[in-house]
């Protein structure tokens, strides 16, 4: 197969500039990157080096400043809103470091929530979500709300909601920022096997060693690519 | 969006009212009462419809009724008292002249009568002369006993009908039926009673007694009196023909000049119309500016209120839109929010009003009988409106916070914490 048909994302000289005030200031400078299917990337860098920024950039809860970005051969960088949201319901998938679920509803629930905007009816939806949250490992803690569950738990109950409506890309921004080391390292392991199985996946972390379960290793600094490092030996960290 | 979608709103719009209840409560406070003042004004206006359709039921669609007196209250009182006398003569040459009429019936009326039973004398009463023929009006239907015959009507017998509410104070205990009573030291043999009709506004009719015209005659003389007749047309499609008829007649008989206004007046159903739509008009005019008032105040809270919602929930709307939340969908939660919490307000509206109104109408029964057709029960119509109304004031208290929330940057309404 041809590797232009794998390619998921493809940003071209990409810049984000916010406007504070009188000053501008450039989250993103100029990038530009390829991310094929079922790779495995790791963004690293500094605090405010913009892993973030370019995070919600290829999640499309935001637009460049300049640049173009293709996500699956389309050009997204001047849609609207509305075919934003489509866009992050039906592609992409998002585990954040501060879990990111509604506090009110159940983890089952919460795992609906993107099948329920993507239109998907009731009986559907609740057979969905199931099967998710049992490949999480969380079968017996579908009717529990996040006060009741860990933070290893909570963080699966985000990967459940990442995956269960299909997407083309999974962005983790540091998922393992908020937990200890073991339970950092059973996340991990869980984002390991979504790849073995198939998907894809961006991370963001400013841990070498998590950094280290990816392909590829693309350091940022100053919202910039600084350099972009092929790793021989990825999933080292979880076994 | 899809109905699995709204559906979905609905059952987390309850969820989020549940979880601020007391606040949720208060802010719809101004709802409650602007629906609450609706409700009571459309009941009143419905009681008032009803007192109407009542009265016009006691008078008769089909009857007018010539008059030196006007019951419009429209001319004023001096031209009125101006007018002369209808006579005896005059009220028989128009009941004989008469060709379209089906029935034409002399009534003198002495008000403040002295009448006795057993010497305990009663007040507030009416001697009422008529001939047989009353009893074929709508005001003339016997309950008990017989109205006098034409027999009795052409000797001028010494007998007499009461209306219900006579009978009641004369009589409370007994069958007022074959007692004899004096009527200006007359004795006369009660015969009949009439059937209950006193509504609002002609509520002196059950305080009447009947008697045959020529014995009101022999006992108060015709001089300074006027004799109202009463004219039943065939047909209501006919009244306008009786009517021109009847006018032309009685300014012949009154020998009126053509460019001479009427010295008569022709009182019929219609004219009740412009009192009740006076009474209808003050109640709107109230009620309509203090329902107004607690509108605004209930858009303003509900409004507040929603607003601190969309602060308070950022996070969640953030969450919402990274997960694929349209503007429309984060729209619709929270006005449908809106909505339900002045659909709530509507409802407890409803339960408060019904109870008001059971008991308001359950005491004015105990203080004057006559209301007893006022409705205990509320109009479902009424249930309709209000819900109606409260999807109205939802959507106008909803709308601004909600376009707010719906355009909240995914990526700021993230990062916000509480
Ligand atoms: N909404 C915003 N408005 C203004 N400036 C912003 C905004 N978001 C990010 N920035 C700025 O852009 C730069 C990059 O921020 P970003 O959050 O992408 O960094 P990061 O690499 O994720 O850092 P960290 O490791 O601390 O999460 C920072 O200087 C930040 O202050
Ligand atoms: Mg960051």
């Amino acid at each position: 197969m041809d590797k232009e048909d794998n390619k998921i994302i493809s940003l071209h000289n990409i810049a984000k500039i916010y406007q504070m005030g009188q000053e501008k200031v450039f989250a993103i400078r100029d990038i530009s990157l390829d991310i094929y299917k079922n790779e495995y990337v790791a963004i690293m860098g500094p605090s405010g080096s913009g892993k973030s920024t370019l995070m919600n950039l290829i999640g499309c809860l935001d637009t460049p400043t300049f640049g173009k970005y293709y996500l699956n051969n389309q050009d997204v960088s001047n849609l609207d809103d509305n075919q934003l949201a489509k866009i992050r319901n039906k592609e992409i998938g998002f585990v954040f470091q501060t879990f990111n679920l509604l506090a009110r509803a159940t983890a089952l629930k919460n795992v609906e929530l993107p099948l329920i905007y993507a239109g998907i009816s009731h009986s559907e939806r609740i057979e969905r979500a199931k099967k998710a949250l049992e490949s999480v490992g969380l079968g017996d803690r579908m009717n529990h709300k996040p006060n009741e569950l860990s933070g290893g738990q909570r963080q699966r109950v985000a990967i459940a909601r990442a995956l269960v409506n299909n997407p083309s890309i999974i962005l983790a921004d540091e998922p393992t920022g908020n937990l200890d080391s073991k339970t950092g390292k059973e996340i991990m392991s869980l984002l390991n096997s979504l790849w073995n199985n198939g998907h894809t996946i961006v991370l963001v972390s400013h841990e070498e060693e998590i950094a280290k379960n990816a392909q590829r290793i693309i350091k940022l600094r100053d919202g910039l690519i600084e350099k972009e490092i092929i790793n021989p030996n990825p999933l080292a960290y979880s076994n | 969006m899809k109905l699995s979608a709204l559906i979905e709103i609905l059952r987390e719009v309850f969820d989020s009212l549940i979880a601020n209840k007391l606040r949720s409560i208060l802010s719809a406070l101004g709802v409650v009462i602007g629906i609450s003042f609706v409700i009571l004004m459309g009941w009143a206006l419905a009681t008032l419809d009803l007192a109407f359709e009542k009265t016009l039921d006691i008078i008769g669609t089909d009857m007018i009724y010539v008059d030196k007196y006007d019951w419009s209250g429209g001319k004023s009182w001096k031209i009125i008292r101006q007018r002369k006398n209808i006579t005896l003569r005059q009220a028989f040459e128009l009941i004989n002249r008469l060709q379209s009429a089906e029935l034409a019936i002399p009534v003198s009326r002495k008000w403040m009568p002295n009448v006795k039973y057993k010497n305990e004398k009663f007040s507030g009463l009416i001697t009422t002369g008529t001939t047989y023929e009353y009893a074929l009006t709508p005001a003339g239907t016997i309950n008990q006993g017989r109205f006098f015959s034409l027999f009795e009507d052409s000797y001028g017998m010494d007998v007499a009908v009461l209306g219900s509410k006579v009978a009641e104070t004369m009589f409370p205990n007994d069958n007022p039926l074959g007692k004899i009573i004096k009527i200006e030291n007359h004795n006369f043999v009660v015969i009949g009673v009439l059937d209950k009709k006193g509504v609002l506004f002609i509520d002196f009719i059950d305080n009447q007694i009947f008697i045959p015209l020529k014995s009101f005659i022999s006992i108060y003389g015709e001089i300074n009196r006027s004799i109202e007749i009463a004219i039943k047309s065939p047909r209501v499609e006919d009244l306008e023909n009786v009517k021109s008829e009847t006018i032309g007649l009685m300014r012949e008989i009154r020998n009126l000049k053509p460019h001479q206004e009427d010295d008569f007046s022709i009182n019929e159903t219609e004219m009740f119309r412009s009192s009740i739509d006076n009474i209808a008009t003050y109640i709107w005019s109230i009620g309509i500016g203090m329902t107004a008032l607690s509108f605004i105040v209930g858009i303003i809270g509900i409004m507040n209120i929603m607003f601190v919602s969309v602060t308070e929930r950022t996070k969640e709307i953030g969450i919402r839109k990274t997960v694929g939340a349209k503007k429309i969908n984060i729209l619709i939660q929270f006005i449908i929010e809106a909505t339900l919490l002045c659909m709530i307000g509507a409802i407890v509206a409803f339960i408060i009003c019904s109870i008001i109104i059971f008991i308001a109408a359950i005491v004015l029964q105990n203080i004057y009988p006559a209301l007893d057709f006022v409705p205990k029960i509320l109009p479902f119509k009424l249930f309709i409106i209000s819900a109606v109304i409260a999807f109205i004031i939802g959507i106008l208290a909803g709308i601004m916070p909600a376009i707010r929330a719906a355009n909240l940057n995914p990526v700021d309404a993230l990062r916000y914490e509480n």
